[in-house]
């Protein structure tokens, strides 16, 4: 069971509110589909994000792949050390690869619940 | 194939121009609305970097040669004489994980390219690329499932996904017909059979009815719609623009 103090959208990203702050990030299973990282690219503290709209974007050996995020808001902080650390997405997926901070306007009509992500991916493999 | 296979859309197109060309992938990844494969090379030859290269690593490219970033990750390539192709698909008609997705994938070109003659074969074993590739070059360092000859690297493959809101895949394949001078370490084709229009026919039939197989369509000549033409239109801009190109 992945954490459920979390939500989480079918593309496989998460996301962590606290009070008017959101943490995003992607899930084990995203990376396990990935396979092996080499280039994160995550937007800048500052920058706007919006729900269901691109923020970022990771390559793996052998794909470009799209960061979707859960909520809309400002940037407020950036895990800056992750993109030269892309082995803590293996290692750790729901809390040291965490990737921005944002301060939260709106959030997706999409998101779901632990145990719903759970049946999303089983209902992949 | 069963008789209900999805048809695979399938566009043979005349080497073009490289921002034209990476534009209508890009608008074909985005707008195609059935399963497309198209053909097509590259008229000058150009030299393509991946996503995430640094424009400033290929200062020594010939002022000649055209440089345009793409969509899709990995190397940089010198497209001279080669087949390319994109496959732009929905993700659910290839298998879940990105690796597998290349495996069923080059297992088809695989035959393919011994039928023609061409002894090749998919890397199984060896070391998985694990971090940043050591050279600049798509075609310098052969990784796991990776199509080669005796002579190195013949066929450069990479992926760019979106979703919108389907996950959609733009799956682009290079394949060398006969070497190009600014990657002279690559394999090519014409290292074993003589690549003569009759050959670049065969090849295209025999991709597409092998690539139709291993995604489960029908694949069945056609055309570009207006809609895709001036999605790829628009897109054509950004890819000529030196400021996209040198973005990193």
């Amino acid at each position: 069971m992945r954490p459920d103090d979390r939500q989480y959208l079918k593309s496989h990203e998460w996301c962590k509110i606290d009070g008017e702050t959101a943490t995003l990030g992607i899930t084990d299973h995203a990376v396990a589909q990935l396979s092996d990282l080499v280039f994160l690219d995550l937007p800048a503290v500052g920058a706007s994000v919006t729900a269901g709209e691109q923020y970022g974007e990771i390559e793996s050996v052998k794909a470009v792949s799209s960061l979707y995020s859960a909520v809309s808001g400002e940037v407020l902080e950036v895990n800056a050390e992750l993109p030269d650390n892309l082995e803590w997405l293996s290692e750790d997926a729901f809390e040291k690869a965490w990737m921005i901070k944002v301060k939260l306007t709106d959030k997706s009509g999409d998101l779901m619940d632990a145990a719903a992500y759970e049946e999303t991916v089983k209902a992949e493999q | 194939m069963p008789r209900n296979a999805p048809r695979l859309r399938v566009l043979v197109d005349a080497p073009g121009a490289p921002a034209q060309n990476m534009a209508l992938d890009e608008a074909l990844m985005l707008a195609a609305s059935e399963p497309t494969l198209r053909f097509y090379g590259w008229q000058p030859a150009t030299v393509s970097l991946g996503y995430f290269q640094r424009r400033a690593e290929f200062a020594d490219v010939p002022r000649d040669t055209p440089i345009v970033r793409r969509l899709t990750g990995g190397g940089a390539i010198h497209h001279g004489d080669e087949l390319t192709f994109a496959l732009a698909v929905d993700a659910t008609l290839l298998p879940g994980d990105i690796a597998s997705s290349y495996t069923g994938l080059h297992d088809a070109i695989v035959a393919v390219l011994r039928n023609l003659g061409v002894p090749c074969e998919r890397l199984t074993s060896g070391k998985a690329q694990s971090s940043r590739p050591a050279d600049r070059w798509c075609f310098a360092v052969p990784g796991q499932d990776d199509i080669v000859t005796a002579h190195g690297k013949l066929l450069g493959s990479a992926q760019r996904r979106v979703r919108q809101p389907r996950t959609r895949v733009l799956h682009h394949g290079s394949l060398v017909l006969s070497r190009p001078t600014l990657t002279p370490f690559v394999a090519a084709v014409d290292d074993f059979v003589a690549v003569d229009d009759g050959f670049r026919r065969a090849l295209i039939e025999r991709l597409t009815a092998a690539l139709g197989s291993a995604i489960g369509c029908q694949p069945e000549a056609g055309e570009c719609t207006a809609t895709e033409r001036d999605h790829a239109a628009r897109l054509t801009t950004r890819y000529l623009d030196p400021s996209f190109t040198a973005r990193l």
